[in-house]
């Protein structure tokens, strides 16, 4: 079906929205200032902050097309992608920049030169140019932070002292979700840098959130099959939503969390998934389930795994959690608390030896359920290892609730100490 | 024949260990013992005479060039490329004319004819250098000068041109004065557009042919015509060229970019961008007249020194080291000074401190070698006596980064200068005035010296007085308005950068608010507070604002807990018990922990929170990265 490739691409982040939605301002200021530098020949620099899933480079990315669109711009600039978590020091870095720039058999007569050859080599070509007849260079610098964490911040200084003084036109755009990022940079790339910054900080109402989702999951006007486009728009209409209240109430949870489009396409994909070739339409109810598949919670699985002994020395490390108010437990106090139990209620578990306990410990541990407290060099036998639990008490009280064939003794000793 | 002088010499020595004998008289012409193994240096030989202390034989010489000596800017004034064999009568005064007999080398035969020499060893002469052009040599200068007349070096060649002796304190500042529009300029667009006039009343033929000449130079005199602000005449010179040209040909397109680049130059936005090059440089002038002294008094007496300049950022430090070598090297061109060259090396610009000496060298000779090598043959050169050695100015940036253990880097650049033969003048940049005592050894400190100058940031006048000079006179600023930028920058840093990035930025928001009836054109202090308020205000509150509920949410309950513990710090444990009961009394569902961790860790992205490792789980420890005060005020501000 070829509206699923349509989808995929549109929720994988892998086709461009033909506007951005929410962000015009922004939009026309990064546009602007882009086109000063790749028509003009203006060096410029700026950073585009939002938090993750906030859509800088969605942003940027639409302003480069509609950027290069322009014929002339088109041949001229020369966009050097480069990201922090890639490129994570200078070295790394410049190569990058050389490849991109296709500069590599300039370099000192050979692939790639030394590190200080090719940082005098690109400073030096860099500083030949001039506004009028030199192509533009646009540094994209993504996850811009990591960049501040280099050495000395050779690459931020340069670029930056580029951008500033009258030689090749280069713009540098910074993307970080750090709201901080200035106070990274030293103070003498700080003077440098321009201080433009371009906030994403979306206040999208609830109202258009809602018609967000409907617009993303609408089919395009050009879609070939007319009669399957109708059906399907008119399957999102707006009365469909509204009378399911139980589907607002998920969207509402959901802008609750996060109003970001991420999640919110994260969401969709696993609704669009159910619809199948037999069940040509999406319904609430693929999204309602779509919905508590994104909010289950991650250890609720691996309780649900977890043998009945394994159980039981998680409901004794709730009890020690609640006597000592959270203090570190070993291994020994767990499995006291567990033979207390047992002589208890012997009847309804099995009494298992104590290195069979261990092993049951230890797997918890594997599992990262709980975390030893003891720094790894302190040789200590691992009876005495202190721990701690990674669990919430409410996390382990839905688990007993929902573990298959629990025993009521455990059930009830879970539930005691509440009272 | 020098080479085979050459081989029986180097065989000599490193077969019998002695030196070859070789006998020179005056009038001979000798070669040198220089940098560079296969191409020595050549000079004929005045005379011999012993020096003070009769130890060393010294020689009085004439120096000749090849053209490998001549700087590289200066090489294509000779408009062809020179035979191999050529070398140049050396009329410039900057060299020492005296060697040592012991750097003779061996003697060489030097003809002055027009044709190249037929034999491979010898050199023929036609041109002389005087440092500025190629001049046909007078015969009468190759003819054998008693060996008892010294040479005069300084020949009358050039025109007479300000006296010599003028003094340094009158030098600069005039020097650096704005140009007064040129009348030949004035006259010649003036004659431009009468060719133009009368090519409009008929001949549209031959238009095309001369139109890429003609708008090439008018785009020139254009920008200098709107410089001096005769716009309203440029204004209408282009607009009567409109019809001139059929739209959509080849010279309607240059005409659009004469335009463009008239129109780029009136904009204040371009002159306010950092880059831009000021006419002058305001505000500085002590400090500019202070290094100038200072550097020109060290070429003039060919000695050596250091000093040390430091300001915070953006205080004007390299843009006057530029200034004044840029003035100090229009006093060489003028004669009035000995030439000299000037290096500029950058901390920030090099991978290691080591690096330093390769980039100097570099500059220097144009080799490329290893640091260590670089280093000794920097030592080499700054330290033995060598001939027709000009002095050197080197600019180190950005010193504190120049900074190493043992710090020999800094050890060498400040020692060198203090060598008898050195001819250095080392002026080091940094940020803090301290840095000497700060960081430097001892004897780094004390090579160092007491030359110190420290550049005060901007004062709000300065401030006002550098983007009035930047506008050059073009009105486009409201008058509080500038004042407003200066006084807020002056209080924050004094950084001259970030004034002009404001007041560009200001003019670009005033742009686009120009189709606003009421605006005047001129930036006012609303566009003024919005630049600052883009670049300054914290985006903290607006972020916290922008949130989603939970995180808000999430947000008060870390103060509630803060407050329950008494301590700026809680565990994410313990803050998600605080922001469940939150949740119920707010009458939301609860989130599961997972959830209530996603929430925590886009927090912490946006550094509102500060987190540990998140391997930590629900174990680490979360600490605002905002006051307590401004997350309840941002989070009123949303819930009114």
């Amino acid at each position: 079906m070829s509206h699923g490739q349509h989808y995929s691409e549109r929720f994988c982040h892998q086709r461009l929205p033909e506007k951005p939605v929410g962000m015009e301002s922004q939009h026309k200021h990064l546009l602007e200032l882009l086109r000063r530098t790749a028509v003009h020949g203006e060096s410029n620099s700026v950073l585009i902050v939002g938090p993750r899933g906030s859509g800088k480079t969605m942003l940027l990315n639409c302003v480069l097309r509609e950027l290069l669109e322009v014929k002339d711009v088109n041949k001229n600039v020369l966009p050097v992608h480069l990201n922090g978590l890639l490129q994570t020091d200078d070295r790394i870095a410049l190569k990058e920049i050389t490849r991109q720039l296709n500069l590599e058999n300039v370099v000192g007569d050979k692939v790639f030169g030394s590190f200080a050859e090719n940082l005098a080599f690109l400073l030096e070509a860099l500083k030949k140019g001039d506004r009028s007849s030199s192509r533009p260079v646009l540094f994209i610098l993504d996850e811009f932070d990591l960049f501040a964490h280099h050495k000395n911040q050779t690459l931020l200084y340069n670029l930056l002292d580029v951008s500033q003084s009258a030689q090749a036109p280069v713009a540098v755009i910074g993307l970080t979700c750090r709201l901080d990022v200035l106070e990274l940079l030293e103070k003498r790339v700080k003077s440098r840098f321009s201080h433009r910054q371009i906030h994403l900080l979306s206040s999208l109402s609830f109202i258009q959130y809602l018609d967000n989702v409907r617009s993303q999951l609408s089919l395009p006007q050009d879609f070939p099959d007319t009669k399957f486009y109708d059906e399907w728009n008119d399957s999102i209409k707006v009365r469909h939503f509204s009378s399911y209240p139980q589907l607002v109430d998920v969207l509402q949870r959901h802008y609750n969390s996060s109003k970001d489009f991420r999640s919110l396409h994260l969401l969709l994909m696993l609704a669009l998934s159910r619809v199948s070739a037999s069940k040509p339409a999406i319904k609430p109810t693929d999204l309602l389930e779509a919905s508590r598949v994104c909010m289950v919670d991650s250890k609720a699985n691996i309780l649900h795994g977890l043998s009945i002994l394994e159980l039981c020395l998680i409901i004794a490390m709730k009890h020690l959690n609640d006597i000592y108010e959270g203090e570190p437990f070993n291994f020994q106090m767990v499995h006291n608390e567990f033979k207390k139990f047992l002589q208890r209620k012997s009847h309804s578990i099995h009494n298992f030896d104590k290195p069979v306990v261990m092993k049951a410990f230890e797997h918890l541990q594997q599992l990262e359920l709980i975390k030893s407290m003891d720094s790894s060099t302190a040789k200590i036998q691992k009876e005495y290892q202190l721990m701690k639990l990674l669990l919430d008490h409410s996390q382990i009280m839905e688990a007993l609730q929902k573990y298959p064939q629990c025993p009521t003794d455990v059930k009830q000793w879970a539930m005691s100490a509440f009272g | 024949m020098f080479v085979g002088l050459l081989l029986s010499r180097y065989l000599n020595m490193s077969v019998e260990g002695q030196e070859a004998v070789t006998t020179v008289t005056p009038g001979q012409y000798i070669l040198i013992e220089g940098n560079d193994d296969e191409y020595p240096f050549v000079a004929k030989l005045l005379k011999f005479f012993g020096d003070e202390s009769h130890k060393q034989k010294k020689a009085l010489v004439q120096w000749f060039l090849r053209l490998s000596e001549v700087p590289q800017n200066k090489k294509l004034l000779l408009g062809r490329s020179p035979h191999p064999q050529e070398i140049f009568y050396y009329l410039g005064r900057a060299c020492d004319n005296e060697i040592n007999a012991e750097s003779i080398l061996g003697t060489v035969h030097v003809r002055q004819d027009n044709s190249p020499p037929g034999t491979k060893d010898t050199l023929y002469v036609k041109l002389s250098w005087d440092t500025k052009a190629f001049n046909v040599l007078d015969p009468v200068l190759m003819q054998d000068t008693p060996a008892s007349t010294p040479p005069k070096p300084a020949l009358p060649l050039f025109p007479p041109c300000a006296s010599p002796t003028a003094t340094p304190v009158s030098r600069g500042p005039v020097r650096r004065a704005l140009p007064t529009p040129d009348p030949t300029v004035m006259r010649r667009a003036g004659s431009v557009s009468d060719t133009r006039a009368t090519m409009s009343a008929g001949k549209r033929s031959t238009l095309e042919i001369s139109a890429n000449d003609l708008l090439l130079c008018l785009s020139q005199e254009w920008a200098t015509l709107m410089g001096v602000g005769a716009t309203k005449e440029s204004e209408l010179i282009m607009m009567d060229c409109s019809c001139l040209f059929p739209v959509g040909s080849r010279s309607y397109f240059i005409y659009l970019d004469v335009i463009f680049v008239v129109l780029l130059t009136c904009l204040p936005v371009l002159r306010l961008h950092v880059s831009s090059v000021p006419e002058s440089l305001p505000c500085r002038e002590q400090e500019f007249q202070d290094i100038y002294n200072f550097v020109e008094s060290k070429v003039m007496d060919g000695t050596g020194g250091c000093m040390y300049i430091s300001g915070v950022p953006g205080t004007g430090k390299t843009a006057t080291i530029h200034e004044v070598i840029r003035c100090l090297q229009h006093a060489s061109d003028m004669d009035e000074i000995p030439t000299f060259r000037f290096i500029e090396i950058n901390g920030m610009k090099m991978t290691d401190p080591h690096q330093a000496y390769v980039q100097i060298l570099q500059k220097l000779t144009d080799q490329k070698v290893t640091a260590d090598h670089a280093a000794a043959l920097l030592e080499k050169r700054f330290s033995n006596p060598a001939p027709k050695k000009e002095t050197t100015v080197l600019l180190v940036d950005e010193l504190d980064l120049l900074w190493t253990r043992k710090q020999n880097v800094m050890y060498n650049l400040f020692d060198w200068p203090t060598r008898r033969h050195a001819r250095l003048v080392v002026l080091t940049i940094a940020n803090t005035m301290d840095l000497p005592e700060r960081i430097m050894i001892n004897r780094v400190a004390s090579r160092l010296g007491l030359t110190r100058m420290s550049f005060q940031p901007y004062s709000f006048k300065q401030l006002q007085q550098i983007i009035t000079s930047r506008l050059n006179k073009v009105k486009a600023f409201e008058e509080d308005a500038l004042q407003l930028v200066s006084r807020k920058v002056a209080a924050l840093s004094g950084d001259a950068r970030r004034c002009l990035d404001i007041c560009r930025r200001a003019t670009e928001i005033c742009e686009h608010s120009a189709s606003h009836p009421s605006s005047t054109g001129l930036v006012r202090m609303s566009h003024v507070m919005e630049a600052l308020d883009e670049m300054f205000s914290s985006s903290y509150i607006t972020a916290i604002g922008c949130a989603s509920l939970q995180e808000q949410l999430f947000l008060r309950a870390v103060i509630a807990e803060f407050r329950r513990l008494g301590l700026e710090e809680a565990t994410f444990q313990q803050v998600f018990v605080q922001h469940r009961a939150l949740s119920r009394v707010e009458g939301l569902q609860p989130i599961s922990v997972s959830e209530g961790l996603a929430v925590c860790q886009r927090l912490g992205a946006c550094r509102l929170l500060l987190l540990e490792a998140s391997r930590l789980d629900m174990l680490q420890r979360v600490r605002l990265n905002v006051s307590q005060d401004d997350v309840l005020y941002a989070l009123k501000a949303v819930r009114d």
